[in-house]
């Protein structure tokens, strides 16, 4: 139980003893608990760290689980402060060597270490990996030196400051307004609308009875992005601050997040936030005595992705069936229960903060003309460095996919870059060297969306990519309107068709002309961007498809009507392995002699692919 | 065609042809047959022709209202003197071959003579029964609950309220409570909030974590977030169905394991990835056997 703060002075001497008590050159052993690294077991690790610590009579060493440190590649991640060793993929058996070693006498292990896969040199502290140090991390950096779940550790790194500053000095709800849109920060949801300009038509907005919502919207659906949750489970009282002060500067009394069902840690996180913020008198009644009232409800969604659209995400908030409605008025003068409602993505609430504390010209100075600042993009697919990364508005696409990715996966070769989620789309290799901001991706006709970014090798097929996204959108279609709901099941089934070997000449013209009408005429933003993986993949990979259909061929081995396996006579080695493995017995062959694959009775799995150790098996 | 039309016409009987359902691909069926020549009976079992499409707004893909594309078409239909037909009807058999059917139609009492009718509605207004209130059936959902699930119902509704904002949050814990929202519980949480039991069932079809079917001991969750579909997770998805003898969404027989799968769980970088009653597992498509095996052996071991 936190104690409660009466006012400004009470904030600063707790502000004071935390800094002190948690210094942060201590020695501590920091270690990864996000959801990535606690699929890896991080958590156990991090319990038997904290036992063998005691085990071993090591008193002046705490341990400190913390959320997402980003590199979930290598997880469970370790880092040992204040040198910042890095030590990466930690096994519960690894726990007692980094104890007697590294604690206690100071040596490092290099069997944990990073190994640079360029250079071959083993890597002992973060800041020489080129995954961390190509980066800038001023949101995200902030997840590995705090306990997600202690208030204290984040008034210890600053936090609520920019808060109590504006109360303090009694700023007005304009001058905010003007702070952030001088800033330049567009929002992270994907479409970009300047945030000032947002806040100042809530804040103009009339409501009869005064009442206002902010709602921070964290139904991160796009598949394939997870940055979102890892700043719920990393920092969620950023996020809980920069509501608090757009709550101030638009004038609303109450405040909802919706939160993906999905993220159960970031609802157990973000929960335990207010809770905290409640009881030291930073959320509720009269902050501080200062007079300005504000509450935060958690609602949590309901697994349909169409509810991360802002008005269907209101409707569900209202209890509701997600179905979007037509916005011919903004929600920032009629959203929830229609009154003046400001919705914004976490990244961008979680940028709040930062901009009050360091100044809208600080932040300025990051990115490009049109969009400034950093963004956190999920690098997921056939990537090196799997990984949340931040990177400056304006990098390329190179930079991000070869110098913080660490390139392609088993030295294949890259294919394409697919940024947005379902709504975005995919951008081949000659764009490469495209900076990354709102409009340049929206110009090759990706979007920002939520910030995934899926790498594509050689053994992508490019129909199927298309084909699974429409599928995925076709499931998800609330069916509110016709050519969401009809245009998408034609899109899916003509797909369906090329995928399996019975493409026609005419269906690629058929596809285009289904797409735009589908673009132009569907209620929201889902239907309205659903055709974006289509047109993309028909605007860079038309060869394909047309493999596909002329040829009846798949250039990537993917489209199982499309392909055979066959055994390679000369690289048989007859160990049988396939033949056991084999889920529907079409392989035969005695030990010793090279094996066959019954055409008829296979089912073209994979698996006798997967498991061959000679490479004898062969798809075509 | 022509072949056919000849053998056709070698038959007696020829010449008629049977739509069965008066909607609007009914109508237009009847009306094209008609114009090419053939006698029409179009057989519907509501009063009217029409079928569902008066009720939708647009049609796709061009937007069109749907009254405005309907209604000259049943006007036509009324009026052609090729189509007969034959509303407030069933249709109970149908013998015979090509070219010579014999259909049995059941026609219910209209208790107005269609002949002399002229449609002017002048009956209905009169009619002395049709303002009779109508007394709607009172049913109290609380009796077809256990002592046991009032009891934890109760509770839930207590924590989350009774607001119109709660509706979502209260069937969120009984789905999670029960792993699936049981339809008299549905019917109680209706009556209790005040809101109507179409909206609660609106809602409980529409987010797909809600079952309204009851899941099994396990629940497999494979995600098929884009990360996870190009590392292979459809593959792992077929093994798990081939293995399990069951499609997405439903229940193996035994009870032991439900199928299901997820957009995305945000741990891409361990894809493809399967989630066993909310524990994280990385997989590939040649583990599925091994990995089913393993689940079903330590149930054996606490059982």
């Amino acid at each position: 139980m936190n104690k409660l703060l009466k006012n400004y002075n009470d904030f600063d001497n707790l502000q004071k003893e935390v800094t002190t008590k948690r210094d942060h050159n201590r020695r501590l052993i920091t270690i990864c608990n996000g959801t990535g690294c606690n699929a890896l077991k991080g958590k156990t690790v991090t319990k038997l760290l904290v036992d063998e610590l005691k085990k071993q009579g090591v008193k002046d060493v705490s341990v400190l689980a913390t959320g997402c440190h980003g590199f979930c590649e290598q997880g469970p991640i370790v880092v040992i402060r204040p040198e910042n060793i890095f030590y990466k993929g930690i096994r519960p058996e690894n726990v007692e060597r980094i104890v007697s070693e590294t604690i206690k006498k100071g040596k490092i292990i290099e069997e944990l270490l990073y190994i640079d896969p360029k250079s071959g040199k083993h890597l002992v502290y973060e800041k020489d990996i080129p995954f961390y140090n190509n980066q800038k991390r001023i949101l995200f950096g902030y997840n590995e030196f705090i306990d997600p779940t202690s208030i204290e550790d984040y008034i210890s790194i600053g936090g609520y400051k920019a808060l109590v500053h504006i109360l303090r000095e009694k700023i007005s709800p304009l001058e905010i307004i003007n702070i952030i849109t001088e800033s330049g920060l567009r929002g992270r949801g994907g479409a970009g609308f300047p945030t000032g300009k947002k806040w100042e038509s809530a804040y103009k907005a009339r409501s009869k009875d005064k009442i206002k919502y902010v709602i921070c919207n964290a139904d991160e659906g796009d598949p394939g992005a997870y940055a979102n949750r890892s700043l719920l489970e990393g920092n969620p009282h950023s996020v809980l601050e920069g509501m608090i002060i757009g709550a101030y500067a638009v004038g609303a009394q109450q405040g909802y997040i919706y939160v993906r069902a999905e993220y159960p840690l970031a609802v157990e996180y973000f929960d335990k936030a207010i809770q905290h913020a409640r009881e030291i008198g930073i959320l509720g009644k009269t902050i501080l005595n200062s007079g300005f009232s504000f509450d935060i409800k958690i609602a949590k969604g309901g697994g349909a992705f169409v509810c991360g659209e802002s008005t269907a995400l209101m409707a569900s908030i209202e209890g509701k069936p997600g179905e979007p409605r037509v916005k011919h008025i903004h929600g920032t003068t009629s959203g929830l229960w229609d009154k003046p409602t400001v919705l914004n993505n976490v990244e961008t609430w979680a940028n709040v903060p930062l901009i009050i504390n360091k100044s809208s010209d600080w932040y300025k100075k990051i990115g490009t003309e049109g969009s400034k600042g950093t963004k956190i993009f999920s690098l997921v697919g056939k990537i090196n460095n799997t990984g949340l990364v931040e990177v400056p508005m304006g990098i390329t696409l190179r930079d991000v996919v070869f110098n913080i990715g660490g390139g392609i996966k088993n030295g294949k070769k890259f294919k394409a870059i697919q940024i947005g989620g379902p709504s975005g789309g995919c951008i081949p290799e000659k764009y490469l060297n495209l900076p990354i901001d709102y409009d340049s991706l929206t110009d090759a006709g990706a979007m920002m969306g939520s910030g995934g970014m899926i790498v594509m090798d050689e053994g992508t097929c490019m129909v199927d990519v298309a084909k699974y996204f429409v599928n995925f959108l076709k499931n998800e279609s609330c069916g509110k309107c016709t050519p969401c709901r009809e245009g998408l099941v034609q899109m899916h089934g003509i797909l369906t068709e090329i995928t399996e070997g019975r493409g026609k000449d005419e269906d690629i013209e058929l596809l285009e002309e289904l797409a735009e009408i589908v673009k132009d005429t569907s209620l929201c933003q889902l239907g309205a961007t659903a055709p974006n993986p289509i047109l993309t993949t028909l605007r860079y990979f038309k060869d394909e498809y047309e493999a596909h259909i002329k040829d009846k061929k798949c250039p990537a081995h993917v489209c199982k009507s499309l392909i055979t396996y066959n055994i390679d006579t000369k690289k048989c080695v007859g160990c049988q392995l396939c033949a056991k493995k084999c889920p529907v017995e079409a392989i035969s062959g005695k030990a010793k002699q090279t094996h066959k694959i019954n055409q008829k009775a296979c089912i073209k799995c994979g698996i006798c692919y997967e498991n061959c150790k000679f490479k004898a098996v062969e798809v075509h | 065609m022509s072949d056919e039309k000849k053998s056709l016409a070698s038959n007696s009987k020829h010449g008629s042809v049977l739509v069965i359902g008066g909607g609007i691909a009914g109508i237009q069926s009847a009306l094209d047959l008609a114009d090419s020549g053939f006698k029409v009976y179009l057989v519907e079992s509501k009063p009217s022709i029409g079928g569902v499409m008066p009720q939708l707004d647009k049609t796709f893909p061009t937007n069109d209202c749907a009254m405005c594309i309907l209604a000259p078409k049943l006007v036509s239909t009324g009026r052609h003197p090729n189509i007969e037909l034959i509303t407030y009807s069933d249709l109970k058999n149908i013998e015979g071959q090509l070219g010579n059917f014999l259909v049995t139609i059941n026609k219910r009492a209209r208790s107005v003579d269609e002949s002399l009718c002229n449609g002017c509605g002048l009956c209905v207004e009169n009619c002395l029964v049709r303002f009779k209130p109508q007394k709607p059936i009172k049913h109290d959902a609380k009796k077809d609950l256990s002592e046991k699930d009032l009891e934890i119902v109760d509770k839930i509704i207590q924590t989350c309220g009774k607001e119109p904002d709660s509706l979502i949050p209260v069937m969120q814990v009984i789905n999670e409570n029960y792993k699936y929202l049981p339809k008299s519980i549905l019917a109680y949480i209706a009556q209790e909030l005040e809101i109507p039991l179409s909206q609660v069932y609106h809602v409980a079809t529409f987010y797909t974590s809600f079952s309204l079917k009851p899941r099994g001991k396990h629940t497999l969750r494979v995600c098929m977030g884009t990360a996870c579909h190009v590392r292979g997770s459809p593959r792992v998805l077929d093994e798990i169905k081939r293995h399990l003898k069951i499609e997405s969404g439903q229940t193996t027989n035994d009870g032991l394991f439900t199928l299901e799968t997820v957009n995305c769980l945000g741990a891409c970088a361990l894809g493809p990835v399967v989630v066993v009653d909310d524990e994280y597992y990385p997989i590939s498509s040649s583990k599925v056997e091994d990995f089913l095996k393993k689940i079903i052996k330590e149930d054996e071991q606490i059982a």
